[in-house]
């Protein structure tokens, strides 16, 4: 293996506080690809682009922009697990580079603890580090149980692509590169309708129905193309999809029973680190996976 | 005052909408009474906005607005051009998703979400918060994390062999926030929302 690569990782709070076996799956796969993270107890919540935008978006600009200057004086790019906290760095990291005036207020803020924010750091969501820094070849390569049974519907989520200008995704209506990572793993990719529809989570503080009654509509087109799980990026799309789909469920008067993993599970799953995600199927899925398991195989 | 109700009536006529008009003939110096307006326009982004059209495939390619149809950002769009305040204060505005479906649509790639934030945020001092909304910001600006940290939780990351994540300095964060004044204003804030926090 070649030499780490080294990044500053942005934990953010739903990943390591709520949904800890993201972190778990996801920084194991890194290390078998010779990825370093490191972490610092200077950053903070991003904050969470759904809600705290709309509270105060000067003081949700100022924070994110604090962060980005953090991981700046630490030199390494930034990785960011979390769908969130990716937009939300990537965007204020954007703005900061794009609006002289918004820069300079925010430096005059960061003075007092001796950081500055200059909008050139790069900004990095997993899936940029596992498709373009890592690559697929690389990928291939350590992939011992290759998963052909599995046809996966790849979930994307909004806040990972969107906007481009921001996230440097490739496509804003029909990205690739997750489902390039899937078939890296073995596994056919399930194409379904609407496939950047959103998982309805933004909304559920404001109006519960409404979102239930989404997430309801995307599942049912994911169960129309017959896939053996979905796969995702962002926490609070798999705190929808999955922890809330008996909801969905009730609100459509429908049957869904879709398996949900994130992406550092499939991962897992092909690697051989089986028993990463079996050793915690219980608690974070309420959507059983154990058939979906016995066909993934490679069980130790 | 004349040109007020000149630009109103220009805003409002559809033939000057379906021609452009309103997006080539409004600019800040004419509009200096339009106070809402203004300030949405100030701020970073805000002034996309005077691209808008109003031509509509915000509203059909908007999720929300298929299962709501009082939910249609091409209206909200025509409420804040037209700098009609109230709709910092209707609920309605809580309802957008940021999916920004909308925005790949527009023709003119207005920054529409960004737009609905910005009236979201005018609204809060009204109230205009989802209760969840307001108790999340409190937790943000007091612990530095968007859910409080629970020691079980603690020990389940060091059980996973997940690294001690230390705490962030929330004294320099609160004094960097301090001329924004987000702190006193989220003590002042009621939510005209019931309920709290459910995830």
């Amino acid at each position: 293996m070649s030499k780490a690569r080294k990044y500053t990782y942005f934990p953010g709070c739903m990943i390591p506080y709520r949904l800890p076996h993201f972190e778990l799956t996801m920084t194991e796969v890194l290390k078998k690809l010779g990825v370093e993270l490191e972490t610092t107890p200077d950053h903070s919540c991003c904050p969470e682009p759904t809600t705290f935008t709309g509270v105060d978006f000067e003081a949700w600009v100022t924070i994110a922009a604090r962060n980005v200057a953090v991981s700046e004086a630490i030199g390494n790019d930034t990785m960011a697990m979390c769908s969130g906290c990716f937009h939300t760095l990537a965007v204020a990291n954007h703005m900061v580079h794009e609006d002289e005036e918004l820069k300079e207020r925010i430096n005059k803020r960061l003075k007092a603890s001796g950081l500055e924010v200059t909008g050139s750091h790069e900004v990095k969501n997993v899936l940029h580090v596992l498709r373009n820094d890592i690559g697929l070849d690389a990928i291939e390569k350590i992939v011992t149980n290759p998963l052909k049974k599995l046809r996966i519907a790849p979930h994307y989520g909004c806040h990972l692509v969107r906007p481009l200008e921001a996230t440097n995704m490739d496509h804003a209506d029909d990205p690739q590169w997750m489902d390039e990572v899937i078939r890296a793993t073995g596994a056919e990719i399930a194409e379904f309708e609407n496939k950047m529809a959103c998982c309805g989570a933004p909304i559920m503080p404001s109006g519960e129905d409404k979102a239930v009654t989404i997430t309801s509509k995307h599942l049912k087109n994911i169960k129309a193309s017959g896939a053996d799980a979905i796969v995702v990026v962002c926490p609070t799309c798999y705190t929808q999809l999955e922890t809330q789909q008996a909801k969905a469920e009730a609100i459509s008067d429908s049957e869904f029973r879709i398996p949900v993993l994130y992406l550092g599970e499939l991962l897992a799953l092909s690697m051989g680190l089986t028993d990463l995600v079996t050793a915690n199927q219980r608690r974070y899925h309420r959507v059983k996976i154990t058939e979906l398991l016995e066909k993934a195989g490679g069980a130790s | 005052m004349l040109g007020r109700f000149l630009i109103i009536d220009l805003l409002l006529n559809p033939d000057c909408q379906k021609q452009g008009f309103v997006s080539t003939m409004v600019t800040k110096g004419k509009v200096l009474i339009l106070e809402f307006r203004n300030w949405l326009l100030d701020q970073p982004e805000g002034e996309t906005l005077l691209r808008c059209y109003q031509y509509g495939r915000c509203t059909s390619a908007c999720p929300v607005a298929d299962i709501e149809p009082s939910f249609n950002p091409r209206l909200f769009l025509q409420k804040i051009l037209l700098s009609d305040e109230l709709i910092a204060e209707e609920q309605l505005v809580w309802n957008c998703l940021t999916c920004e479906q909308c925005e790949v649509h527009c023709p003119e790639m207005v920054k529409i979400p960004h737009i609905l934030i910005l009236a979201k945020v005018r609204g809060l001092m009204a109230g205009n918060v989802p209760a969840a909304a307001l108790d999340r910001a409190k937790t943000i600006v007091s612990q530095g994390r968007s859910l409080p940290v629970s020691p079980p939780m603690l020990k389940t990351r060091e059980k996973m062999g997940l690294p001690d994540l230390g705490t962030p300095p929330m004294d320099q964060i609160v004094a960097m926030l301090a001329d924004i004044g987000i702190v006193s204003k989220l003590e002042k804030v009621e939510s005209v929302y019931g309920g709290s926090e459910d995830e």
